[in-house]
């Protein structure tokens, strides 16, 4: 089992630092999946229970100059490790004006994802910062646990409000209650409300606009454009979502609601 | 006691008492002093702009010392703050004896240090002729799960740099942070100066007003089991980082547990061995005797010391079950022509009229010692 990769070009360094980050502050934990083509940063955690599960999944051309892997088994070329995203995010942090970031899979005192950061000095000979980062490796029985997550048939997709406002809105909401209700129907209208003995707030949202209905989506015609789809989350996971979107901040977002969940999908 | 200090200085001094928080909760103030001063001195910003000058005093009462801080409008803010009277304690650091003397831009340390995170305790500085190495450092019980990060660097990039002997220390990063900001505030370039494990490293700066050095203790070689204790069984109300030796280890002598000033201190026990020549210490500026030196030099030391519980009561030098030593000297160096209209340096500290009487023995004193 091997892995060693290279990023040369900095606005790539950049973007990947910015995905790692987005992962750090959505979960403690995760699993990284490594393929010759791609790499996964996942989360599967109790969805029925209100949790988050997360599937990102990145075209390593993207962003590595350099890749090569060799996976557990030559029928099974792939590479899990569960680590912290946060020492990734850590790591990565000081080395955003590096010359080259070198990634490999070390065994140190335990197997460790080692980053090496070359960064600019005042002399010929150029600065060193080497990140040690432990990591587990997941056995192949247990890889099962981590399947792409199919989209289900959805009632209603929509874009959202810049989510600066979202967020704004629902930073408010969070102080009066624990769950909140998102609606939105087919002609750009979002809602968020939520309800309490004492008080109930609502916030509307006009013209948002909707995606082109593509796959998935149940379009009865018994789905008129004014009727409203519902889902009931906890508001704590959904500002925790927001907060953490950094990748592509001026761009909309895709929500897509089916009861009793809601996905968001970055665009 | 009565002290001034003018216009931009108390911006001086407030960083000053900054860097000195980061290192301890408690500050020896010589005239000494023990008590909260940080608060005062919170936003150095607002205080460039609003503050004309500070004046520290002692009344009537034993127990309190009054920090006023005049300010712009005619606002004068009044703090009274408790102190106790504190044995005077005192690094004895021969820096001339050190084989490895550094010289380094504040940034470029800054830049080793960035990549340790905030709650780092102790890194361990590698040197060797080729290189020079800066790595976290944590105990073997810890290492399994913990993310290691080292930094390395040509020794180029010093402003000076002799190496008389490979060394790995390991010290205390919180203190070294403390330093290198108000360093940075300051422009000043960063002396360090060090030897093998175990015996202390010194972090200095200093200019045409100010000096400002600290002393940390290092770890001695692996061999050893050493322990980092919060705040050590001696005195749990000290501050919290030491590094406790086995009795079976010693430290280097130029480093004794309670060190001592030429003349003493009254209360100082007696078996504590005085290491350097009197010419190597730095006299406290109350309770020891005045020595006659020649040059004008009004100094105002300001020591942070925490006291190393254990240490005297020993009858064999140095082997402290607990040992922590941290100090921070400040010293100021007034006009070297006092008798002349102009002073070309402001005084950090003016001494009030009443203690005129003291303190002209003091300004016939040497100039501090430069290394």
């Amino acid at each position: 089992m091997r892995f060693r990769a290279k990023i040369l070009d900095v606005g790539c360094l950049n973007s990947f630092t910015r995905v790692v980050n987005t992962i750090s502050k959505l979960t403690k934990t995760c699993t990284l999946r490594l393929t010759a083509d791609n790499l996964y940063f996942m989360l599967s955690d109790k969805v029925a229970n209100g949790g988050v599960s997360m599937w990102c999944e990145l075209d390593q051309g993207n962003f590595f100059d350099e890749f090569q892997m060799e996976g557990v088994a030559s029928d099974a070329n792939e590479i899990y490790l569960e680590l912290v995203p946060e020492n990734l995010s850590r790591a990565l942090r000081t080395a955003q004006n590096a010359k080259s970031l070198k990634a490999k899979l070390t065994k140190k005192h335990c197997p460790c994802l080692t980053l090496a950061a070359e960064l600019p000095s005042l002399s010929s000979v150029s600065r060193v910062v080497t990140h040690d980062i432990p990591v587990d490796v997941i056995p192949r029985k247990l890889w099962h646990d981590f399947r792409e997550p199919t989209v289900p048939d959805f009632d209603v997709s929509i874009y959202l409000p810049p989510l600066k406002t979202m967020k704004n809105v629902i930073d408010r909401m969070k102080n009066l209650s624990n769950f909140l209700v998102l609606e939105a129907n087919r002609s750009g209208q979002m809602n968020l409300k939520i309800e309490t003995d004492l008080v109930s707030v609502s916030t509307h949202f006009r013209d948002l606009g909707n995606p082109p209905c593509g796959d998935g989506g149940s379009q009865g015609a018994s789905q008129d454009l004014e009727t409203m789809a519902q889902a009931r989350v906890d508001i704590k996971k959904l500002q925790q979502f927001l907060s953490s979107q950094q990748v592509n901040p001026s761009k909309a977002m895709c929500s897509k609601l089916i009861y009793p969940s809601i996905h968001l999908l970055p665009i | 006691m009565k002290c001034v200090i003018e216009g931009s200085n108390v911006k001086v001094f407030g960083k000053a008492i900054h860097a000195l928080s980061r290192i301890s909760d408690e500050m020896w103030l010589d005239p000494l002093e023990k008590g909260s001063v940080l608060p005062l001195f919170r936003c150095s910003a607002s205080i460039e702009r609003s503050v004309d000058s500070c004046k520290i005093s002692t009344g009537l009462s034993d127990t309190q010392v009054t920090f006023q801080l005049f300010c712009k409008h005619g606002i004068t803010k009044t703090y009274n703050l408790g102190f106790q009277e504190h044995d005077v304690l005192q690094a004895v650091f021969p820096a001339h004896l050190c084989p490895n003397v550094l010289k380094a831009q504040p940034s470029l340390l800054g830049d080793m240090v960035i990549h340790f995170p905030a709650s780092q305790e102790e890194v361990t500085l590698s040197v060797c002729p080729k290189r020079v190495t800066m790595r976290n450092y944590c105990e073997e019980r810890d290492q399994i799960k913990v993310m290691s990060t080292e930094m390395s660097l040509h020794p180029e990039e010093f402003d000076y740099f002799h190496v008389g002997v490979d060394s790995d220390i390991t010290f205390c990063l919180k203190e070294l942070r403390g330093l290198l900001s108000f360093a940075e505030s300051h422009g000043l370039p960063v002396y360090v100066h060090f030897g093998h494990p175990g015996q202390p490293v010194r972090f200095s700066v200093e200019n045409m007003v100010l000096e400002a050095s600290v002393v940390l203790a290092t770890q001695t070689d692996s061999e050893s089991e050493v322990s980092v204790q919060p705040g050590g069984s001696e005195d749990p109300a000290a501050p919290s980082v030491c590094l406790s030796v086995e009795r079976s280890q010693s430290w280097s002598p130029c480093m004794p547990p309670s060190v001592c000033t030429g003349g003493g201190v009254e209360s100082r026990p007696q078996d504590a061995p005085p290491t350097a020549p009197p010419e190597e210490q730095v006299p406290s500026s109350q309770g020891s005797p005045v020595l006659s030196r020649p040059g004008n030099l009004e100094y105002f030391g300001l020591h942070v010391a925490t006291d190393s519980g254990a240490h005297a009561a020993e009858p064999e030098s140095a082997d402290p079950a607990t040992f922590r030593l941290h100090s921070l000297l400040f010293g100021a160096v007034s006009s070297p022509w006092p008798n002349e209209g102009d002073v070309l340096h402001t005084s950090l500290a003016c001494a009030s009229d009443t203690e005129e009487d003291n303190m002209e023995e003091r300004s016939s004193a040497t100039p501090m010692p430069i290394y």
